[in-house]
């Protein structure tokens, strides 16, 4: 097991390299520069030689090689380098921005579960009855909205004409929780509905479901006992990956709710064109890329025995 | 054969014709749209791309049904007009992704070895990589605009069509028909194209039909961020952008157009779970 | 199911809501919300001397200028009470009596002395600007000897990053949570890159400050900063989009205070493009911009009519000067007589099969340069021109490498009262990106630089604007406003033309 994970995370290692140097080589392709951009923004001109300046001070004309040399000697021993725009360090500057990130994933993957695992049990047993498409129509309608409209309804229903919750992140974060939670859940929660839905089903069709009938066995101890540990598999994969890309962080919904995550910051980094930020969360993302896959096959691994441990990653 | 299972079968026949019909119909809406989006120049109202700044932020009206936006110019009309780069644009995307993610996969399920190690890595390079870092690096570099969304998706969408195509590959090699039609001397790209290609078609035409929705949302959702199209064309996404700063004082502006793209992803979705159903009506976990 | 859900997620929030609430600092508190504040613009933080913190010192009442800019942006004293050009390169300038750092030091010209030292030894635009060679410092006269004559150095001492500091105190913190000691009205208790804390500076020189607490909050999206202002998390905003402003105008709740900045929205041709070349052309496509309608209707107002490069409460400004005016049937003759004509019925004029389309050049960083773009699109496509917008981040490598026929930016074209400024940057300096030449206006702009003479300067920028205006090759569109919008109990809040004064000792909450 151990000499697996570590085979598994050693695969990190080409990613990582590649992953950073496409976006490097794709950052500097798509021109502009922080200098340029801060000048820029602050809305006065100033001389070419001042912009020269800042820019020599970045290493930003320095040969483009020469760059990534030096940026990514400086990331093997644990600089990440300095953001352009604030002058604060990478690595902190990353740091300080996960915990929020984190929370919205938290909040918007248990939602989402304590949706959708028991509409989508509720939808398969009543299957054909109203109830069923009931939930399903409303799920087909969760699933068809693009999260930034999602959130561009609710600002205007909960926020403006209700006045129930805030736009924008404030010091009680709980309240500020709230929007950006329900935009993500309400997608997630559609497509898990129907998973759920869809998995319990193919269960309940089993022999073995058909057979535990027969012996007279409760329909939900069934669900309970039986359905639940195999449609487990299924759910657990599609959660992992979606908590994977949560982790990477909702660049939309982050930035419509200026939720200070690192989805916001990355956003924020790729228009002021921060380099240092964008590679931080490049890496960060091919991280969890790897992290997310490793988890969902040691979780299959274990809930069953069956599925043996590849390594072979595709 | 036992009573029980034939009752199965009838059912499951009954259930086949249920879902030809909701296939019909489904299909029937998705070509209504795709009509639209063609003929769209012809059903426009009004000029969507006639300014008129005297009636600039109309609210809907029996003249304007879903209103005007800040120029004064018809939403329903651009709207409408708008409906040929939405969902031209993703249509041709899915396409591209399919297309080239399927080719790729079925080369590396079907040689394996080196090549489909080193193609996979990369398959694994491209899902890992942000879409957005990316998408906003091409607009970058080849100029903003829903051609270069297009491009910047295709090539972070691939690697899924790939995998799919892989591993159906991989599978149907191991047939006893392709051991047969190999030892009958065929070519290789003959028993691609003539055997394993049409086996391994449904699977993916179910995934690429279940992909327009989600591809019309991240399309849209890189227009809204400012990817998309040149003005004065009009685009779903980048018309809810534009309506966004008004959504207090104009709310049509942004509203109407996230309907249009709601309406759409809804049919293809549906389309895309009914042809899954057709197809395969035993598994529908997939 | 889901219901259940959503009632105990609202009843969270609303207990929430209420714990939230009783938490309040003592004393009248503002809660100032400001999309100009961020690390992205370069002017989070304190620190005056670096980069562009010295405008948020300024803007929320820390920091005070030697001299400081009236309505018409012409320099007056603030800190200084007067001063005299010795000789071309000497300048003898007279500090206010009475006024202390809130560190407790007490100003004096050694105090100025080291902090000016430290701003030209550490910042990147002022050395050029104030051309500082040696300072005197005794009691309270202050002698400033520079390497060349510099007659705008009373206007470049008014800029933010001349904003006064004690440098004993020194600068506590680094770029974006860097605090200083100013000498204005609040008092910084805590600064961070989006939130900064203010509270009232008991000694202030200028008399008594009448808001306790200050709280300055960065916003990035306009949208949640409008929202806010009407939740009430806030009472003042500066940068709401005008898009929104309808919904604060005739409305007793609130105030909105505007008045027109030297920001401005211009045009430059690109003089090495040959369809541009002719002077008939660039003539047609002025007459095809409707500026009244687009400050009206898109802008709602926000916007004013430019003719010239400065906005009319300038001596020098737009009534002083004069150009072409929205005529569409007068363009249309222009383009005749230079030979484009509708041959072929599509709409568009044509000559020698070629179809008359302009490479609009612009960014959308300003919401109104798109706008702008899209509507004159509309305006010049009815009298015959073709425009193709170019709309995108990266326009300066379009505009250096004369990628575009017109290059629409907009840059603050007076930002420290003076007219010098923008001719020697934009006109015959790096921002030329249309290769405008033209032998008289450099030599205008030379005496320019070289004229002590406030009138005789104010004669050149009239003469200057005028023969850029005749060549056409540069397009004025519009002036901003600056809006500031509050609660309507919040007074003492005036927008400036120059927007560096914003939360001043006059600011009350009724």
């Amino acid at each position: 097991m151990f000499r697996y994970i570590v085979k598994r995370l050693l695969q990190l290692i080409p990613i990582l390299i590649g992953i950073t140097f496409l976006s490097f080589a794709m950052m500097r392709l798509a021109g502009g520069d922080a200098v340029t951009y801060m000048y820029e923004n602050a809305g006065v001109s100033v001389s070419q030689e001042i912009i020269d300046e800042a820019k020599a001070k970045y290493g930003l004309d320095k040969p483009f090689l020469v760059q990534y040399a030096t940026w990514f000697a400086g990331m093997i021993t644990g600089d990440m380098g300095e953001s352009y725009v604030s002058h604060r360090d990478v690595y902190e500057t990353f740091v300080s921005k996960l915990p929020a990130t984190i929370l919205l994933t938290l909040t918007s993957i248990t939602l989402t579960v304590l949706i959708a695992i028991p509409l989508g049990i509720l939808s398969a047993v009543k299957q054909n009855k109203w109830v069923d498409y009931l939930i399903r129509f409303l799920s087909f309608i969760g699933n068809s909205m693009p999260n930034f409209f999602v959130a561009l309804v609710l600002i205007y229903f909960l926020s403006i004409k209700l006045g129930w919750l805030p736009v924008i992140t404030n010091k009680n974060v709980a309240q500020s929780l709230v929007l950006p939670t329900l935009t993500l859940t309400i997608s997630m929660a559609a497509k898990y509905t129907r998973q759920v839905r869809a998995t319990v089903l193919e269960e309940l069709s089993k022999d073995y479901v058909t057979g535990a009938r027969a012996r007279g066995v409760r329909g939900k101890v069934i669900i309970w006992k039986s359905v639940m540990k195999s449609s487990m598999l299924t759910i657990i994969t599609l959660l992992a990956l979606s908590a994977g890309s949560l982790l990477g962080g909702t660049t939309i919904v982050e930035t419509i709710f200026m939720w200070d995550g690192v989805g916001k910051m990355a956003v924020d980094a790729i228009m002021m064109r921060d380099y240092p930020i964008i590679q931080a969360y490049v890496a960060w993302m091919a991280v969890i890329y790897v992290l997310v896959n490793l988890v969902t096959d040691i979780i299959y691994h274990y809930l069953d025995p069956r599925v043996r441990l590849g390594g072979d990653g595709a | 054969m036992s009573e029980e299972r034939q009752i199965t079968i009838r059912r499951q026949k009954i259930k086949k014709n249920h879902t030809k019909g909701k296939l019909i119909f489904f299909a029937s809406l998705a070509a209504i749209l795709i009509l639209i989006a063609i003929f769209a120049e012809y059903i426009c109202p009004y000029d969507p791309y006639a300014q008129d700044l005297m009636n600039a932020q109309k609210a809907p009206s029996m003249e304007h049904w879903l209103g005007t936006d800040r120029y004064g110019r018809d939403m329903l009309s651009r709207i409408i007009i708008g409906s040929t780069t939405s969902i031209f644009s993703t249509l041709l995307l899915v396409a591209i992704v399919t297309v080239v993610g399927t080719a790729i996969g079925i080369v590396c399920g079907w040689s394996g070895g080196k090549l489909d190690t080193v193609l996979m890595r990369i398959s694994d390079l491209f899902l890992a990589f942000p879409g957005l870092v990316f998408a906003l690096a091409v607009a970058g570099v080849l100029g903003g605009g829903i051609h270069n969304a297009i491009i910047a998706l295709a090539v972070i969408g691939w690697p899924k069509f790939a995998r799919l195509a892989r591993g159906l590959t991989m599978a149907q090699k191991e047939e006893t028909y392709l051991m047969a039609a190999r030892l009958s001397g065929s070519s290789t790209l003959k028993l691609l194209i003539k055997h394993i290609l049409p086996n391994i078609a449904g699977p993916i035409l179910v995934t690429a039909v279940l992909d327009i929705g989600t591809m019309m949302m991240e399309l849209a959702g890189l227009s809204f961020l400012g990817l998309g199209v040149k003005p004065p064309m009009a685009e779903w996404g980048s018309m809810i952008n534009e309506g966004r700063n008004l959504l207090q004082v104009s709310p049509w502006m942004a509203l109407a157009p996230g309907m249009a793209i709601f309406v759409t992803v809804m049919v293809f979705n549906l389309l895309g779970d009914t042809l899954r159903d057709y197809m395969d009506p035993k598994q529908r976990s997939k | 199911m889901k219901k259940k859900w959503m009632a105990a997620l609202l009843a969270c929030t609303l207990m929430m809501g209420m714990t939230g609430m009783v938490a309040s600092a003592e004393g009248k508190t503002f809660v100032y919300g400001t999309t100009g504040y961020s690390e992205e613009m370069g002017d989070a933080g304190l620190n005056p001397h670096d980069n562009y913190s010295g405008w948020s010192a300024l803007r929320y009442g820390v920091g005070e200028t030697l001299f400081k800019y009236n309505d018409n942006m012409e320099a007056e004293p603030w800190l200084a009470t007067g001063y005299e050009f010795v000789d071309d390169n000497t300048v003898k300038i007279t500090l206010r009596e009475g006024v202390q750092f809130s560190s407790g030091r007490t100003m004096d010209a050694q105090a100025v002395k080291e902090c000016l030292e430290d701003l030209v030894a550490v910042h990147d635009r002022a050395p050029s600007d104030l051309k500082i060679e040696s300072i005197e410092a005794d009691g309270l006269t202050l002698t400033i000897h520079t390497s060349e004559p510099c007659p705008a150095i009373i206007n470049y001492l008014g800029d933010p990053y001349g904003a006064i500091i004690d440098m004993e105190y020194g600068i506590q913190g680094e770029g974006g949570s860097a605090n200083v000691a100013g000498t204005g009205p609040y008092i910084a208790t805590e600064v961070s890159p989006t939130e900064m804390t203010l509270v009232k500076n008991e000694n202030y020189w200028g008399g008594e400050v009448k808001v306790d607490n200050v709280i300055v909050k960065s916003f990035s999206d306009a949208g949640s900063l409008c929202a806010s202002l009407q939740t009430g998390d806030i009472q003042g905003t500066y940068g709401l989009q005008y898009d929104n402003y309808p919904l604060f105008e005739n409305n007793p709740e609130y105030t909105i205070n505007s008045m027109p900045t030297s920001r401005c929205f211009f045009g430059q041709f690109n003089m090495d493009s040959e369809i541009v070349q002719d002077i008939n052309v660039r003539k047609a496509i002025e007459m095809g911009i409707d500026k009244e309608s687009f400050c009206r209707v898109l802008a709602n107002g926000r916007c004013v009519p430019a003719v010239g490069v400065f906005p009319s409460s300038f001596s020098y400004g737009n009534d002083a000067v004069t150009a072409p005016s929205y005529d569409p049937e007068g363009a249309k003759a222009l383009l005749a007589q230079a030979g484009w004509r509708d041959t072929d019925g599509d709409g568009y004029v044509d000559k020698d099969g070629q179809k008359l389309t302009i490479r609009w050049l612009t960014y959308p960083t300003r919401l109104e340069q798109p706008l702008l773009a899209t509507y004159a699109q509309d305006t010049l496509k009815q009298i015959g021109i073709d425009v193709d917008i170019n709309n995108t981040s990266d326009h300066r490598t379009y505009a250096a490498n004369g990628d575009f026929d017109v290059y629409v930016s907009s840059t603050t074209t007076a930002p420290t009262g003076d007219p010098e400024y923008f001719f020697t940057s934009t006109v015959v300096g790096a921002k030329n990106y249309g290769n405008y030449q033209n032998e008289k206006v450099t030599n205008l702009t030379e005496e320019l630089h070289q004229t002590f003479d406030k009138d005789r300067r104010g004669e050149l920028a009239i003469e200057l604007q005028q023969e850029i205006l005749d060549d056409c090759s540069f397009f004025f569109v519009a002036h901003l406003n600056m809006g500031i919008v509050t609660k309507s109990n919040v007074t003492g809040m005036a927008a400036h033309p120059c927007d560096y004064y914003e939360i001043t000792a006059e600011l009350n909450i009724n």
